[in-house]
């Protein structure tokens, strides 16, 4: 890294922070196409069929059909962009950026991989140092602005599926990032700081021995809240209301075709890596290998993708095993089941934390 | 970067007053918003930043799809204000803003500015609001819960009448 700094004339701090954007946003961007595929292949193998495995690179390497997400984004840029007559055509221009740009941002304050000193530079894996002062209240933040997207591309697109998609879903989301916020709050009481490091350094070493000493083991039914909320803040099925293909045509990107439908799928698939990410960090021991005290930086790498790569499967897996919810459902499940078990869950982990001192 | 912040909450701002679209008013006001917490960075107050866009998105949010649910939002606001409403508003900002400048002027934070000169503020944590809070706010905090309480009563009682 030094010596890379000296041949650029920068700093080697600089040349790291620049290193690390270019991993964190093209890193979560090629995963997020790259799912496209698993997603489509890993339907095909739950419902017994074959999915995409024709696409070749100049016709020849085929590799399972990896080659499609290419093809896909080839062809996305060769359709017609077209903009409906009566729509609100800069509403309808800034909505994919307004999904896409909170999906990337999110994932920055999260650590990757454990911290390492080279040539008396301490280097982080995480593109916000810890000590930011953000936090885990940033990913929160930015989870709030991810709404905008949806609602902008619905309301612009002026149509009648796009906005009973784009209502219902805002509406769900705000309804569950209340729970999720509360489940939170449990962690950050137990690990006694709010800053992803601080949480993770918490869930180091084992419990009695035989478990590792991860969030999931001590409040369970924390996880289970903060795992349905997640599903409910990505669109995803059972909860995916904005798109609701067999109820309201395509939701909220009915009207949208070409590079602005691609950004807004990408867009999701964003959401999804960031949400598995936060839930390997925050529950799961993030880069923390189990049973290993001190873990080499590739191994913790190499550990953290693991898990993140788990739950973005996690994510897959249900959405084309169970069916989606009927709204109303969806409304009770979040202000009368998920809401009163994070509180429960907050109560009770304080009390306990009480009783300890 | 104070400028990029201070120029983005600005025009957000007019944005939203001079929008004859309501919903494009709230998407203004969002990005007002948006600079005030990245000059609540700049202030060294990165918790304050978080809470701004957490609170207030939300709140927004719930605004917006209050306009879309209840107004017809296609058809633009009719009306020009009166001549004598538009005079008078002048002058209360005018009058406004020279108090808010004199008194951020006069304030005892400043002269100690001029004097000792510029130091690096120690970053705001969720800690220290915490420790503040329940220490030497206690009673400011107690009242805020109690207030919200009433407001969420009654908000339940104004909606359910036959409980």
């Amino acid at each position: 890294m030094d010596k890379l700094a000296s041949l650029l004339h920068t700093s080697p701090a600089i040349a790291w922070m620049v290193a690390k954007l270019v991993i964190v946003f093209a890193g979560v961007f090629s995963l997020a196409a790259v799912w496209t595929w698993v997603e489509r292949r890993g339907s095909a193998m739950i419902q017994d069929r074959i999915g995409p495995n024709r696409a070749a690179l100049f016709g020849k390497i085929k590799i399972i059909g990896l080659a499609q997400p290419l093809a896909d984004g080839i062809k996305f840029f060769f359709k017609e962009d077209l903009v409906p007559h009566d729509a609100n055509k800069g509403l309808f221009w800034l909505a994919p950026f307004l999904a896409l740009v909170p999906a990337l941002m999110g994932f920055a304050v999260i650590p990757f991989g454990r911290s390492f000193v080279s040539g008396g530079q301490e280097y982080h894996l995480a593109l916000l140092d810890p000590g930011n002062g953000m936090g885990l209240l940033y990913p929160l933040a930015i989870g709030g602005m991810a709404v905008y997207g949806v609602l902008v591309a619905a309301w612009s697109s002026n149509n009648k599926w796009s906005i009973l998609g784009g209502m219902r879903s805002s509406a769900a989301m705000v309804s569950y990032e209340i729970g999720m916020s509360l489940a939170v709050v449990a962690l950050f009481m137990r690990a006694g700081g709010y800053d992803p490091s601080e949480i993770i350094t918490a869930q180091g070493g084992t419990l009695w021995k035989v478990l590792p000493n991860w969030n999931i083991f001590h409040q369970p039914l924390g996880f289970i809240v903060f795992f349905t909320c997640m599903f409910a803040e990505t669109n995803r099925l059972p909860f995916d209301f904005a798109e609701g293909e067999s109820e309201i045509v395509a939701g909220f990107n009915t009207e949208y075709g070409s590079m602005k439908f691609s950004l807004l799928a990408l867009s999701e698939y964003c959401h999804l890596m960031t949400a598995s990410a936060l839930m390997a960090t925050l529950y799961f021991g993030g880069w923390q290998v189990p049973f290993v005290q001190d873990p080499s930086v590739m191994l913790s790498v190499l550990s953290f993708l693991v898990k993140m790569l788990f739950f973005a499967w996690v994510f897959v897996w249900i959405r084309w095993t169970l069916p989606r919810f009927r709204y109303d459902q969806l409304m009770h499940l979040g202000w009368k089941a998920m809401l009163p078990m994070s509180m429960v869950n907050l109560v009770f982990h304080a009390w306990r934390m009480s009783q300890g001192h | 970067m104070f400028i990029t912040f201070a120029l983005i909450t600005l025009l957000g701002a007019l944005g939203m007053l001079l929008q004859k679209n309501v919903v494009v008013a709230g998407l203004c006001m969002v990005a007002a918003f948006f600079g005030v917490a990245g000059l609540f960075v700049l202030l060294a107050n990165p918790v304050a930043a978080a809470l701004q866009i957490i609170v207030y998105t939300g709140a927004i949010m719930v605004l917006v799809l209050f306009v879309i649910m209840m107004l017809n939002s296609h058809e633009e606001e009719a009306g020009a204000a009166r001549p004598v409403q538009r005079w008078l508003s002048l002058a209360l900002i005018a009058v406004l803003a020279f108090a808010a400048v004199k008194l951020v002027l006069a304030s005892a934070g400043l002269n100690a500015l001029a004097v000792k000169g510029a130091e690096m503020p120690q970053a705001m944590t969720l800690q220290k609001v915490g420790t503040t809070l329940f220490a030497d706010h206690l009673l400011g905090f107690e009242v805020a819960g109690l207030v919200l309480l009433a407001a969420m009563i009654g908000a339940v009682a104004l909606t359910k009448r036959n409980l």
